[in-house]
């Protein structure tokens, strides 16, 4: 089909076409691959995928806020290109953020007023406010317009970020995952709010990795993983299982063979019980709160022995992050027990439960894992500084034994770098994990906390990492194992927990469970539904 | 997340503008000195004469160049107390009030009469031990209560100056002569290394101070934590360092700094070797401190070289007033102007706009570092779109 004849169908049915649309990030990555994806007026289209599918950079580059690589946004007035995120709304394409951008000192008023031209003139308030009247007698988003959003909930400030967008008279609303701040009542009522804007003749478009949700509230599904389109279907027309499978798919072809093998491994090791260890970590009704001081672990019980691997699945954001932190001594728990070789780690510093035999690879390496600025040689010491091995007489650093060391660690992990004195911002992110994962096991733990080993790397360097673990498993140390990646889980782990909202839902071998179970117990079904 | 090594991954560059830290901070101060001179012709008078006689003062002769020398010696301390600070991520602003209290330490030893030797080290140690001691309330107010160190040193500052001037003319004053305090007696004094300049030992008091601080903060465990601390304070936590101790004891090396620079001015400044009433000659050494860690970077041995800059500049002022005839404010001029023209790096940060039109400029006069070749060269518009792709992004993220 010609772009011409494109242009005419779009005239007929669409509101907005994507063709062919690709996104490579400038260090390689290959976020969205090749979508072909249309927007009709008045239909809610739900767009579902695990983290990292893809979903926020497409309607990213829908919204203008990134320019695509390749291919491009037809609308029934012919190709678009949006350099700004103010073309695009003022084409008639609204985005709200999972993360608001609103200014909490001012109010609702100013915060609308503040995308427009003098926004704090008396004319534009006043102008404004009577247009937000307006539109909240409409909408039904009642929120107080002269409170500062800051003293608002979460709730009120999304209605203030869709208010917003709704005021520059938009054809059509993208929000990203904004159940997730929701309390189930608040759902309620935006899915109310988004079917009146549907009748109002409005596109939405609701990014979730909630099954429940996306099937309650949208005409169609459009599925996306690895940054490919793997389905477009009618929402009637399919079940949540199906969903579920489109969701988490098979094995990428590339790791097929390794997971296989790992999993046979693993399998073969964690049904002769003899070979599993002794209870290393001991967890007992944990409960953390997360930073906003809602419970984000409830009540948590479990072990972890040597020689298994321990996998924690699920959606991020359902507590994973602020259990691993607890454990690691950067959160404090609310009540409960963690012990490592029946020692209490609760309440401890990092340093003193590193002492106890614990290896910690963070989620987040930029924000934990290493300080960017310092050099490699530097980031290959922290948390164990303060070792004999490193730092001697009056604490001067053993510079020739740190760097020694970092020799080994670059030539045992492969992590390639101009030398020891490279900041470790020059790295690219496998080298980066490489060197995290690299310093942690080093330590000779007795176990290993690794939240998101892999996330973001290239596949080579991912099931590098994956061995690592493996070997240490081997080895008869114990692995806490949380990722996102279902993948990963099935392949490394000896048991698998799967955490939906601060519980485990189901604890169990991976044999026990198949793709699609797990797919849905990780959107929130209960265990008999899923079974 | 995944966004963002786009950004941070490339960044092999040193500094900002993607100079070397010292071409930087050399133009910086190549800038001051311009503005001077154009401000000079303005006002009437010959800025190549003024020039001439700044530097020919500061740095023509041994006797000029002592005396640079011993203007930097506070400066040099107190650019210290600031970098340190810096380096464990904090603003203390406070060298200023630090310094008054040290000062007055070592002039209120000479209520006792102790023996040559014993006279100097008990002043010095003293001076640093209360400098130490007036920093760490700020900073134990920071650490146990989340006060703004920035807003409680400047407070200090306040409570330091009026304190200060209560004591010199009220206990600490000379009978004969009220107007200033009691001279530091010959058994405290720091001796001088020239006749008829003010350079005394003080100076290399002060490298010597400097040096300690370069291999406690780079070669030591305290040290590695602090700066891990002042990076990257999540990541510190992580590594299993308490940031409190970090920032209790860069405040505490700090407050010595500032400290020693008022006890080595004390000590080591004829003809009176004491404080006069409205501390005229105290006034602004610490604020000028800052100046001075910027330019040198925030590293010890950075500041020497600064320091010895500015000391040349506030030395050579008085040859330039005397010879030119421009007034010694002209120096305040040259130094004000520095500070701004430091700041030019971090608002090239701030406004990605400007950022992309200086990376222009500077590529369109020297040849593009394989470094930074994040922007396709030849190509006009991308490193416009992807300013604004960056700074949208970061507002996503």
């Amino acid at each position: 089909m010609s772009i011409r004849e494109d242009v005419k169908a779009t005239r007929a049915e669409y509101f907005l076409c994507a063709r062919g649309i690709t996104k490579v990030y400038g260090d390689g990555t290959l976020a969205v691959d090749d979508v072909t994806l249309d927007v009709r007026p008045g239909e809610i289209l739900g767009m579902l995928g695990e983290n990292g599918a893809g979903k926020t950079t497409l309607t990213k580059m829908l919204s203008g806020l990134l320019p695509p690589t390749r291919g491009q946004v037809l609308s029934p007035r012919g190709i678009v290109r949006f350099a700004s995120p103010r073309e695009a709304l003022d084409f008639g394409i609204g985005m709200v953020h999972q993360h608001f951008a609103l200014v909490g000192t001012f109010t609702a008023a100013e915060n609308v007023a503040l995308g427009h031209e003098h926004p704090f003139s008396r004319v534009r308030l006043e102008q404004t406010r009577s247009q937000l009247e307006k539109l909240i007698e409409e909408s039904g988003l009642h929120v107080p317009l002269d409170v500062p959003v800051e003293k608002l909930a979460v709730g009120e400030q999304q209605r203030v970020e869709i208010l917003k967008v709704l005021s520059r008279n938009v054809s059509l609303l993208i929000l990203d995952e904004p159940t997730s701040v929701l309390t189930p009542v608040e759902v309620d009522v935006l899915f109310a709010l988004l079917r009146r804007l549907r009748d109002a003749g409005k596109s939405i478009i609701l990014i979730t990795h909630k099954l429940r949700e996306v099937s309650s509230v949208t005409e169609r599904i459009v599925v996306l993983r690895r940054g490919r389109l793997v389905g477009d279907v009618t929402t009637r027309s399919v079940t949540r299982d199906q969903l579920a499978q489109l969701m988490v798919g098979e094995t990428a072809a590339q790791t097929v063979g390794a997971a296989i093998e790992l999993a046979e491994e693993t399998q073969l090791l964690g049904q002769d019980e003899e070979r599993t260890g002794p209870g290393i970590l001991h967890v007992t009704e944990l409960t953390v709160k997360g930073d906003t001081r809602e419970v984000a672990v409830r009540d948590l019980s479990f072990d972890v022995h040597g020689g298994e691997v321990f996998g924690i699945a699920g959606v991020e954001g359902n507590g994973q992050s602020e259990l691993v932190e607890s454990l690691g001594g950067l959160r404090p728990a609310v009540h409960g027990r963690a012990t490592i070789r029946g020692v209490d780690i609760l309440g401890k510093d990092p340093r003193q439960i590193y002492q106890l035999g614990v290896a910690h690879v963070p989620e987040d390496r930029w924000k934990l894992g290493l300080v960017l600025p310092f050099t490699l040689a530097e980031n290959a010491i922290l948390g164990i500084q303060r070792w004999k091995e490193f730092c001697g007489f009056l604490g001067f650093l053993r510079k020739r034994r740190i760097t020694a060391h970092v020799r080994q660690l670059m030539d045992r992990f492969g992590i390639q770098a101009t030398g020891p004195n490279a900041p470790a911002k020059s790295l690219s992110g496998g080298n980066q994990q490489k060197l995290i994962v690299g310093r942690e096991l080093a330590k000779d733990p007795a176990i290993i906390i690794a939240a998101q080993p892999t996330r973001g790397l290239d596949i080579g360097a991912a099931q590098y990492i994956r061995e690592l673990l493996v070997e240490m498993r081997r080895k008869g140390r114990a692995i806490l194992l949380v990722s996102a990646d279902l993948d990963e889980i099935l392949a490394l782990s000896d048991r698998i927990a799967i955490m939906y909202e601060g519980r485990f839902v189901a604890i169990g071998r991976p044999s026990e469970f198949d793709r699609a179970r797990i797919g849905l117990l990780m959107g929130g079904a209960s265990v008999k539904e899923a079974a | 997340m995944r966004h963002r090594r786009a950004q941070t991954a490339p960044a092999r560059r040193r500094t900002l503008t993607g100079l070397s830290p010292v071409l930087e901070s050399a133009l910086a101060g190549l800038l001051g000195l311009l503005v001077g001179v154009v401000v000079m012709a303005i006002y009437g008078y010959n800025p190549w004469a003024a020039i001439v006689a700044l530097f020919s003062g500061a740095y023509g002769n041994a006797a000029g160049f002592a005396n640079a020398l011993a203007k930097a010696t506070p400066l040099l301390l107190t650019a210290l107390t600031f970098a340190i600070c810096v380096r464990a991520g904090m603003f203390n602003i406070g060298a200023e009030g630090q310094l008054f209290m040290g000062t007055l330490a070592a002039v209120a030893v000479s209520l006792v009469t102790l023996p040559p030797g014993i006279g100097q080290i008990a002043r010095l140690v003293l001076a640093m031990v209360v400098g130490a001691l007036w920093s760490l309330v700020p900073a134990l107010l920071k650490v146990t209560r989340g006060v703004s160190e920035v807003i409680s040193t400047i407070m200090f500052n306040w409570i330091a100056r009026w304190l200060a001037l209560y004591l010199v003319l009220n206990i600490l004053f000379d009978p004969l002569r009220a107007e200033k305090t009691i001279s530091i007696p010959m058994s405290g004094r720091l001796p001088l290394l020239m006749g008829k300049t003010t350079l005394s030992v003080g100076f290399f008091v002060a490298i010597a101070f400097a040096l300690v601080v370069y291999f406690v903060v780079w070669h030591t465990v305290v040290g590695y934590e602090i700066r891990a601390a002042g990076l990257n304070p999540t990541a510190a936590k992580y590594g299993g360092i308490n940031s409190r101790r970090t920032m209790l004891l860069s405040f505490t090396l700090g407050g010595m700094a500032a400290g020693l620079a008022g006890a080595c001015y004390v000590m080591g400044t004829p003809p009176t070797y004491s404080v006069f009433a409205g501390l005229p000659e105290l006034t602004n050494l610490g604020f000028d401190g800052m100046a001075v860690a910027m330019v040198g970077r925030n590293h010890p041995i950075g500041i020497i070289f600064s320091a010895i800059f500015f000391g040349g500049l506030n030395a050579g002022g008085r040859a330039m007033q005397l010879r030119a005839g421009v007034p010694l404010d002209m120096v305040r001029v040259v130094n004000g102007t520095i500070v701004l023209a430091m700041a030019i790096p971090e608002l090239i940060r701030i406004l990605p706009m400007v950022k992309s039109g200086v990376r222009r400029m500077i590529s369109s006069v020297r040849p593009r570092r394989g470094a930074d070749s994040g922007d396709t060269p030849g190509d006009p518009d991308s490193s416009t779109s992807r300013g604004d792709a960056t700074q949208e992004k970061e507002r996503g993220a």
